[in-house]
């Protein structure tokens, strides 16, 4: 899992540093760096253009390197935290406190440069566990969900998956139905809990090889996915992702509270949980690093008993800089009795728009 | 009887209907179409007075219910109820609440009086989950807890004592709840004891009703 993201020069992020955790919710105001940090993560290792990427006041300066660094420790805060985890073997975990170092550099010349440094490392080290660091990268995903986009009946194919705007559902639950049919009843019983007014999930063919989503009322009407609300079709698409059998192995979820009603949030962030933390939830499989992006005091409000997971980004004289809520002094004293997303907004916190 | 609860989930919802079923001797019945929730301290105090007033003037509720966790708060004491209201203790703030907006409420016809029933869950209901499990978790230890004196349990700790995670989702924290609260009931004695003054004030409302 990733620990920390060290960006230099990209884009606003000038010298950053982002401490991430199993499960890691990111606030701050609009244009503090919250997406362009999850997008650098995707270009880790990528070969994009350098002036696309450098921050704007560099792009004409020589010698200047754009770099992201990305400290790599499995499951890094359980074996600090001396918490037991029992996931059957799932975790396969690098003996702490090693971490591994991904650096890619980018460079006015265009040379694209990944360096990798081990610390600690010993022969425990072998390719495959290399491998593994660099295909858990790779699979980062950004979701945005696009009502439009999830509605829309789908092409049939194989090695169908759920897109960063939820296209693909509907191939993505059929293959679950055909496939692994316990998830699938387990995600028509959640929808029932979740959204009661339904209570199964239905496909339908509208034309050869298409392939669209239906939900069932208990009432027993079927309703076309396009007739669906922006916020039930987003909530199916949560409810679906964190009942996959093998999610990607890091997740960004960008405002996950967007259509939600703020009833359904505990929802949203227990599926997010049950993602990180699978083995709290009997899902035997490997967790996944979940990186959450919110404007939302409601949201925030259900992580009060974890602010180690608050990650609080600012954008000031200095540039942008993101803090995890437990190192700013004096934390816990503040939040005692108040409401973590009231107390936020208040600004005291931090991570919120600032006067011009 | 009629009874609504306030509090901030579904899953301690669960669990005091089944616990204040148990200090009646008699089932409750839910309020039609009303699912109150409160998103904790403080907003609980803001929204009580407008709960009140729906149900007094909307509503055939009988009785209300609150249960709000102490956190790190004032604990509720029996000499707080022989003087003005306490201002850092959430339970006698509440009761304030309540006497005043009850105090300006315009009669309604054939409609009797609102009973309310105020609990404080000291520091949170999981506390009270483990009262018969852990002898150590008590309102006397989370005073001394207040007093800086170390005792062997935090907020996180009892969730994980009580759903085996820190972060039960809502149908595991419902289950566990409505077994924690099945199994109260027939200890309410213990529970009274070893929580006099935040569960004991919501039993001795209860009992007066």
């Amino acid at each position: 899992m990733i620990k920390t993201i060290y960006y230099r020069n990209f884009k606003t992020l000038r010298d950053t540093v982002l401490p991430l955790g199993r499960f890691t919710l990111l606030l701050g105001p609009n244009g503090s760096g919250k997406s362009t940090a999850m997008q650098a993560i995707s270009m880790a290792g990528s070969s994009s253009n350098f002036f696309d990427i450098v921050s704007a006041d560099l792009k004409k300066v020589d010698n200047v390197t754009v770099s992201i660094a990305i400290e790599w420790a499995d499951d890094y805060r359980s074996l600090d935290g001396k918490r037991k985890i029992e996931a059957d073997g799932l975790l396969a975990r690098l003996p702490s406190p090693m971490t591994v170092n991904v650096e890619s550099q980018w460079r006015h010349s265009g040379n694209t440069i990944i360096v990798e440094t081990y610390q600690n490392a010993s022969s425990l080290l072998q390719l495959p566990e290399r491998d593994k660091i660099i295909r858990e990268l790779s699979s980062f995903r950004i979701f945005s969900f696009d009502a439009n986009a999830i509605a829309q009946p789908m092409t049939m194919n194989p090695g169908i998956q759920l897109e960063s705007n939820g296209a693909g559902l509907a191939g993505v639950l059929e293959n679950l139905r055909d496939n692994d049919p316990e998830r699938f009843e387990f995600i028509n019983k959640e929808l029932g809990r979740w959204l009661p007014e339904f209570d199964r999930i239905l496909f339908e063919t509208p034309a050869a090889g298409q392939k669209g989503l239906l939900l069932r009322t208990k009432a027993g009407l079927r309703i076309k996915a396009s007739d669906l609300s922006q916020g039930t079709l987003f909530a199916l698409a949560f409810l679906t992702l964190a009942n996959l059998p093998n999610p990607p192995a890091i997740v960004c979820f960008e405002e996950p509270d967007r259509g939600i009603h703020p009833r359904l949030l505990r929802e949203i962030s227990d599926a997010m949980y049950r993602l990180s933390y699978p083995e709290d939830y009997d899902d035997k499989r490997a967790p996944v690093q979940v990186i959450a992006t919110t404007h939302s005091p409601y949201l925030l409000d259900l992580y009060r008993d974890h602010p180690e997971e608050v990650v609080i980004a600012s954008k000031g004289q200095a540039g942008v800089k993101f803090e995890r809520l437990t190192e700013q002094s004096d934390v816990s004293e503040i939040l005692k009795g108040a409401p973590l997303g009231e107390v936020w907004y208040s600004g005291v916190l931090g991570g919120v728009p600032t006067e011009p | 009887m009629r009874l609504a609860v306030l509090s901030e989930s579904s899953a301690d919802e669960a669990a005091i209907r089944i616990i204040i079923d148990a200090i009646r001797g008699e089932a409750t019945e839910s309020v039609p179409s009303l699912d109150l929730r409160s998103r904790g301290w403080p907003s609980v105090e803001r929204i009580l007075p407008v709960v009140l007033k729906h149900l007094h003037y909307n509503t055939d509720a009988e009785g209300l219910a609150v249960v709000v966790d102490s956190d790190d708060s004032t604990i509720h004491q029996p000499d707080h109820e022989q003087s003005e209201i306490f201002l850092e203790c959430r339970l006698c703030r509440l009761r304030n609440i309540v006497a005043s907006v009850q105090a300006g409420l315009t009669p309604v016809v054939n409609r009797s009086p609102l009973k309310c029933g105020i609990g404080l869950a000291v520091p949170a209901i999981e506390a009270w989950y483990r009262c018969g499990v852990d002898p150590q978790i008590n309102e006397a230890a989370w005073v001394r807890h207040l007093q800086s004196q170390s005792i062997t349990y935090t907020r996180r700790s009892l969730k994980l004592a009580v759903y085996g995670t820190e972060r039960p989702n809502i149908e595991t924290a419902t289950r566990f709840a409505i077994d924690s609260a099945n199994r109260l009931s027939d200890n309410l004695q213990l529970l009274t004891r070893l929580f006099p003054n935040g569960f004991g004030a919501l039993a001795r409302d209860i009992t007066d009703w």
